[in-house]
């Protein structure tokens, strides 16, 4: 597999040509959607005043407010459209491609819905979950599988209006790991004792009913960033062995962002929360930004760099 | 209510909390040496084989052979006590690792399928003990705290309660396996 620094060279070279040809298009876009933006939002104000004239309520104003923003970005969707399909083919495509040929990338879809439910990193199901950016393959003969997802639980307030709430809002991945067990481990990001401190952070941890028994793990850099729930104690330290705390520490370090892991069902599951849609192309600064080029090749690397990083591809004699 | 009858539930509940989670932290060390234990029957299990397999070819190991076979037996032993079996466990990790490092200059012994077998399932059951060992540990740190900690110790003296040991993790345990070298 390619390293960072390759992939960087990969996306400046093999595909300058492109990259320089969706800039063309890129920079019509951007005059088109500020020219469409204008006008739209001087028909939203002149609608505005006029209405304000008639009737005046704090719900009309949050209705107009509402409409305007939700309408903008149907017409954005749309106005972007074409130059995002043309960017995933010919710059995500690519690279994925180059980090590993046999992967196959689909835009449109992303991992199935049981695999998220099944992980048990959140205790409640989604009411919508929704991704694209599907990523599947093998890495060194390890089944992989990532995407983007976006997943939505429903809210009634006492007016009986539904809104949905943000449960979780990035990367997915899910892999094989390379030992055999039965029950299921979850590590998430350690909010309770890095807000409250280790007694009551602890004691609270220890009381989460929603979760299997809390294992306190033997490696105190480990413990402060995560808290370890599982069915089982010794399988879980059966799976985290201090190697593989560490790789995930380090993992967790490259990631930069909250970090939320499980073992069930024979695999690891990865989410990683961005807090936004990703592998989508920049519209207001140059794609041959170094920083916009390193996300989306930091990204990449990140999710297809967990089968060598956390050594998934060395399995124990059992798993042989 | 009169006060002091409030006073009176007040004090049997919190006697209640207490006793009971020095029961559960009891419990739960024994639980988990339950299952320390059968990883460590699993491993005098594979012991016979690995002898009979090995001894023909190892003349100078004679003697760790030996004293792997009196192990396990001790081991097999009824009624041994639980720092009995910590203290064998240890002997036969560094006996057997003693082994293992020695068939390396046996190049017949590497090459043959049924000792790579063994070497792969007894790497397999360490990694089982070690996790269940880890376990144990923090189960016995919990509850020697509560042995040791206010409110708790009262209750625990009163109960009669001693410290338990914990197993010694040797240092090469501690250190990264590289898995690769193994089956190298």
């Amino acid at each position: 597999m390619k390293n960072k620094s390759e992939l960087t060279d990969f996306y400046y070279k093999k595909l300058f040509g492109t990259l320089q040809k969706l800039e063309i298009d890129r920079k019509q876009l951007r005059s088109r959607i500020i020219t469409i933006g204008f006008f739209y939002t001087f028909i939203a104000v002149v609608l505005f005043f006029t209405l304000l004239d008639k009737f005046f309520n704090v719900e009309m104003l949050v209705f107009l407010g509402f409409g305007y923003f939700s309408l903008g970005a149907l017409v954005y969707k749309f106005l972007v459209k074409d130059y995002t399909h043309e960017f995933k083919h010919s710059i995500i495509r690519p690279l994925i491609h180059a980090l590993d040929k046999n992967l196959k990338y689909t835009p449109s879809l992303h991992v199935p819905q049981r695999y998220f439910t099944r992980s048990k990193i959140f205790t409640q199901a989604p009411d919508k979950l929704s991704g694209n950016d599907y990523v599947k393959g093998t890495i060194d003969g390890i089944p992989i599988q990532f995407s983007d997802i976006h997943a939505q639980k429903r809210h009634r307030d006492s007016k009986g209006r539904t809104s949905y709430k943000t449960m979780f809002q990035g990367l997915f991945v899910v892999s094989e790991f390379n030992k055999h067990f039965h029950g299921s481990t979850v590590i998430l990001p350690d909010v309770a004792v890095s807000t409250f401190g280790d007694f009551i952070g602890g004691f609270l941890q220890s009381k989460n009913l929603s979760r299997d028994q809390l294992v306190k793990m033997d490696s105190p850099a480990f413990e402060k960033e995560f808290v370890v729930y599982s069915s089982d104690q010794v399988e879980a330290r059966y799976i985290l062995s201090h190697t593989l705390m560490q790789q995930l520490l380090n993992y967790k370090k490259r990631s930069k962002h909250p970090l939320f892991i499980s073992f069930t069902s024979k695999n690891i599951h990865l989410a990683i929360e961005y807090n936004k849609d990703l592998f989508e192309p920049s519209v207001f600064h140059s794609l041959l930004k170094y920083k916009v080029a390193m996300e989306y090749i930091a990204t990449l690397h990140l999710a297809i760099g967990i089968v060598q990083e956390l050594k998934l591809n060395q399995k124990l004699w059992s798993k042989q | 209510m009169s006060t002091p009858l409030i006073i009176l539930i007040a004090v049997i509940l919190i006697l209640v909390l207490l006793y009971n989670s020095l029961i559960s932290k009891k419990n739960q060390v024994e639980n988990i040496f339950a299952s320390v234990d059968t990883q460590l029957k699993k491993r005098y299990d594979l012991i016979p084989n690995l002898i009979s397999s090995v001894s023909k070819y190892m003349e100078h190991e004679k003697g760790i052979l030996e004293d792997i076979t009196k192990l396990r037996a001790e081991a097999n032993k009824p009624n041994i006590s639980d720092e009995q079996k910590i203290a064998l466990d240890a002997k036969m990790s560094s006996a057997l690792g003693s082994i293992m490092i020695a068939v390396e200059n046996y190049p017949d012994l590497k090459a043959n399928e049924n000792v790579m077998h063994l070497q792969h399932s007894l790497n397999e059951v360490e990694e089982q003990i070690s996790a269940a060992r880890r376990a144990y540990n923090q189960a016995v740190t919990d509850y020697n705290n509560a042995l040791e900690q206010i409110p708790t110790n009262f209750m625990a003296s009163a109960m009669n309660y001693s410290k338990k040991d914990v197993f010694a993790i040797s240092e090469i345990e501690r250190k990264n396996v590289n898995v690769k070298e193994l089956f190298n």
